[in-house]
């Protein structure tokens, strides 16, 4: 027996029938020899591959026992085992068979015994070696020893789960990677611990399957939760667990989902559609390309097979109609098929049946092809025959016209399910309309009719006449014609109420929009919007359906903090009345939505632009001065956009936002951040030197900076930090102390939950620094007091508050790396300024 | 200009199982005074996030350049609009 582990070292030993034939000899004898040898080994430590070898062949000893046991008359097979002993392992049937306390067995027994009492030794080679040999037994030679059969084994098993169970928490995670495999068999074979006190159903030990579960979720170790990941069987109860690790911050166990899991629990279909769009997403978005590959590589073979290359049956399987108009995951899903399966591209075809009856799924898939088609390169374009595939344009309209009819109708008809999937349709012949050439004539004309006259259809929804503004601007070919069909189009739209309401008793502000029209030639000077502070609400905003449920009494107050609103009762006249009401405030809000559209679209002056003024004063002023919260947001949205194409009306009403800021409630805020970002960023700092400015510099800086510290305001914060961010990098704002609040944003604890804002500045920060010398050197001069206000942050928290806050020592790096002068761009030429700064500065704290 | 390291040739590890007296010491394989010591401690048996990462919010350069209100169009100052125009 020494010879034939001596010649295991070297590599080359083998066992078969030597040691079947020392068996009779004395089993306790031998026994007693075999684990003195094996004592040898499990001292060894990991890195030495001899010791793997032992014990493998150990394992294949006792293999040899296992099955020479079997009464089926067949040879113990000499298996080969896999060269690393690691997991795989074909299912061996387990048969019924009659089991016999031999000799074999019982040498199997006394092992597994004398190894169980090493689990707990105080080296971790001796742990580590034996959970593996265990765990190699487990794989290789016991799946189908019947512990069960007698008292003695069963004990043993038992003895082995607990210990096992126990170095699943071990120190060293090379031990609790065996401790699991093992375990992993033991849940597989039904290994169950003993009920200690008859039926007292033990809740507080836990199942071992939840044991598993959770340190596949817990252990800081990836390895360990890889392991699991990879041999715990799939089941209704674990798969949850199991495909969580979809989202795991190691990607090789992210990758692991999709490479390994998912092909192993075979057809798609049994996932449940919740499953299947978090993998599209997640796997589809993540981080590392890996990743990304593995799950292009599931959708594209794996889904698409399972299927047999059915792509609607696919998309059938998903929630189709939940996808956003740009970037949602099944868009992905289907750019990656058409870029990889060059099969399925060149194969595709859609006929004029498939029009004549689309479904959503349908639709989404000729969008997604005609995308494709149009964005790739040239080359490629060439070969694709996409004007081929895709019906013209006269044919394309037709189309759009007959789905745009029958969702018109199912919206008046109020059946909302059916008209949801339409308008999906319809949303995506819109997009498909965006794309084409329309160089033929009549089919151009066609469809600018087309849209033209949907644009007034009050029933079609924001994001159907949002397409259509943009197919409209497309089809235009002017920017001036453009919008002064768009006006027509409103002033159609406002007329449609004119004619019906006689009492139009509102205050000067309110003149209609039409006729207002006649003023379209007046001076500049009357856009100018006086700001209106003691309209601006505070307070959360009432969703919309509250909003225009009809109130009176809120017209007559002029105060629209009518939540009594709900309670008044109308008779016959005042039904009519508010139903009047209601209807006006509809097509309002729809006129303020087809112009904010429109501005979208917009690129040109304003004042050289004779309708957008005409539109300016007519509806979005007194939009803006409007008793009525949504349609004075709305009306300050478009007033934003106006800003945008003249500089004046922006230094005027800056500081109008600015008191929607601070007045406003946090969606207002957001949006009131997002504006005066963007006045800025097109006309940049002048707005604060001209006379007309209406807001002093500090103030505004002064807002932003306090805008960052709303703690429990998340998007407020992330808003104003992007915002930030944005106008330091576009040399908009300049200004130290503005940096100084974005560093301690990225540190304070107080932000750590806010993904946004955190992910902005991780991006924001280093590219900054970097990528010119000036804004390094503003680092460098805050550097050394921003980490004292940090130090300061710190020491304010109790034991255990900082646990969200990185250690002083990894901001010092992040802010020395910042300031890194090798690391701008252009590189400085051995300018060492910006760490000599910072040098300075911390020796004079450290010395003064 | 390091000086290049002669790489030592790894001696072959060897168990020896001929000699008798080569047991390990019986101390090795017992256990610790406290199991706790060989135990990952209680606090790293739980994360917090579940080994979890965040939702990604992708920001890229092209969300820095973009408009909030016009997000197709990035920024163009208006002065270089009206010199070019």
């Amino acid at each position: 027996m020494r010879g034939i582990f001596d010649q295991c070292l070297a590599g080359t030993g083998s066992i078969g029938s030597t040691i079947s034939a020392s068996g009779r000899a004395g089993e306790k004898i031998f026994t007693k020899d075999l684990c003195r040898f094996l004592n040898r080994v499990l001292v060894v430590k990991k890195s030495e591959v001899v010791g793997d070898r032992c014990l493998r062949l150990v394992d294949g000893f006792v293999k040899n026992l296992v099955e020479g046991n079997k009464k089926k008359k067949a040879r113990p097979k000499e298996k080969e085992k896999d060269a690393d002993g690691d997991v795989e392992m074909g299912e061996e049937e387990e048969e019924e068979e009659e089991i016999i306390d031999t000799s074999a067995t019982r040498i199997v027994l006394r092992i597994l015994k004398y190894v169980v009492g090493f689990l707990g030794s105080k080296e971790r080679s001796v742990r580590y070696r034996t959970t593996q040999f265990l765990a190699l037994l487990l794989v290789n030679s016991l799946p189908t020893f019947p512990f069960q059969s007698w008292k003695v084994a069963l004990s043993i098993f038992r003895q082995l789960l607990a210990d096992l169970t126990e170095r699943l928490h071990d120190k060293e995670a090379i031990v609790r990677v065996q401790a699991a495999i093992g375990l992993v068999r033991l849940l597989d074979m039904g290994v169950t611990p003993a009920s200690d006190a008859e039926n007292s159903d033990d809740e507080e030990e836990p199942e071992l399957v939840t044991i598993l579960q959770e340190v596949m979720a817990n252990d800081p170790s990836s390895d360990v939760r890889r392991t699991i990941l990879h041999n715990m069987a799939a089941t209704p109860t674990t798969l949850p667990y199991l495909l969580e690790r979809s989202r795991d911050v190691d990607p090789a166990t992210r990758r692991a989902v999709f490479n390994h899991l998912l092909p192993s629990i075979g057809d798609f279909r049994q996932l449940s559609i919740v499953m299947r769009e978090r993998l599209l997403r997640y796997g589809l978005n993540d981080r590392d390309e890996s990743v990304r590959k593995a799950a292009r590589q599931m959708f594209n073979y794996k889904w698409i097979d399972d299927t047999e290359g059915d792509i609607l049956e696919v998309l059938e399987r998903l929630d189709i109609t939940s996808e956003a108009i740009e970037g949602g995951p099944k868009y992905l899903a289907l750019k990656g098929l058409w870029e990889h399966r060059k099969d399925v591209l060149n194969d595709i075809q859609f006929p004029d049946e498939f029009w004549d009856s689309l479904t959503p799924e349908g639709a989404f898939l000729a969008r997604s092809f005609n995308d494709y088609c149009r964005n790739t390169s040239p080359q490629e374009a060439k070969n694709l025959d996409i004007d081929e595939r895709m019906p013209e344009v006269t044919k394309l309209a037709q189309h759009l016209q007959r789905y745009l009819n029958k969702l018109v109708m199912l919206l008046r008809e109020e059946d909302e399910d059916e008209a949801a999937n339409v308008e999906f349709i319809v949303l995506q012949l819109l997009l498909i309309a965006q794309t084409m050439d329309y160089g033929d004539e009549i089919g151009r004309r066609r469809m600018f009719a087309l849209m033209r006259e949907c644009l007034s259809i009050v029933e079609l929804s924001e994001p159907v006449t949002k397409l259509m503004v943009q197919g409209l601007r497309k089809l235009c070919t002017s920017e001036s014609d453009f919008c002064l069909l768009i006006l027509e189009a409103i002033s159609a739209i406002q007329d449609s109420i004119i004619g019906e309401e006689e009492e139009e008793d509102i205050g000067d502000g309110e003149d209609s929009f039409h006729s207002a029209r006649s003023e379209a030639r007046e001076e500049l000077d009357t856009i100018t919007v006086t700001p209106i502070p003691q309209q601006v609400t505070r307070g959360e905003p009432t969703s919309k359906k509250q909003k225009i449920e009809p109130s009176k009494k809120r017209r007559r107050e002029s105060d629209d903090e009518g939540e009594d609103a709900d309670t008044m009762d109308f008779d016959g006249e005042e039904d009519e009345e508010a139903a009047n009401l209601l209807k006006e405030l509809t097509v309002n809000l729809r006129c303020l939505h087809i112009a904010r559209c429109m501005l979208e679209n917009v690129d040109g002056g304003l004042t050289s632009n004779a309708h957008l003024v005409t539109m300016l004063n007519g509806l979005v002023v007194p939009a803006v001065r409007s008793h009525d919260a949504l349609v004075r947001e709305r009306g300050l949205g478009c007033l934003g956009l106006c800003c945008l194409l003249d500089q004046t009306l922006a230094e005027e009403n800056l500081v109008l936002f600015a008191h929607c800021f601070n007045k406003g409630h946090e969606k207002l805020q957001v949006e009131a951040l997002q504006i005066i970002s963007d006045l800025l960023l097109v006309h940049g700092s002048a707005l604060f030197e001209s006379d007309k400015r209406t807001i002093e510099q500090r103030h505004l800086y002064r807002m932003l900076a306090k805008a960052t510290k709303m703690d429990g305001n998340e998007d407020v914060q992330a808003t104003a930090v992007e915002v930030i961010c944005k106008l330091m990098l576009g040399q908009v704002i300049k200004d130290e102390d503005l940096l100084k609040v974005l560093v301690t944003a990225y540190f304070d604890p107080a932000t750590a939950r806010n993904q946004s804002l955190r992910q902005t500045l991780s991006y924001f920060l280093p590219v900054f620094c970097h990528s010119a010398p000036a804004n390094a050197l503003m680092m460098a001069n805050i550097a050394v007091t921003e980490l004292h206000t940090l130090i300061v942050l710190r020491s304010s928290f109790d034991e255990g508050e900082d646990e969200d806050m990185v250690s002083l020592n990894t901001i010092a790096a992040h802010l020395v790396e910042w300031t890194d002068p090798r690391k701008t761009a252009p590189a400085a030429e051995k300018d060492w300024t910006t760490h000599a700064i910072v040098a300075r500065d911390a020796l004079e704290r450290i010395c003064v | 200009n390091a000086p290049v390291r002669v790489r030592k040739e790894k001696e072959a590890f060897e168990i020896n199982f001929m000699d008798p007296a080569a047991d390990p010491p019986a101390e090795v394989l017992q256990a610790p005074r406290t199991a706790h010591s060989i135990k990952l401690p209680k606090k790293d048996q739980i994360s917090k996030s579940r080994n979890l990462l965040p939702d990604d919010k992708h920001f890229n350069s092209r969300q820095l350049i973009r408009l909030f209100l016009k997000p197709k169009s990035s920024i163009v100052r208006r002065k270089n609009v009206a010199l070019a125009g």
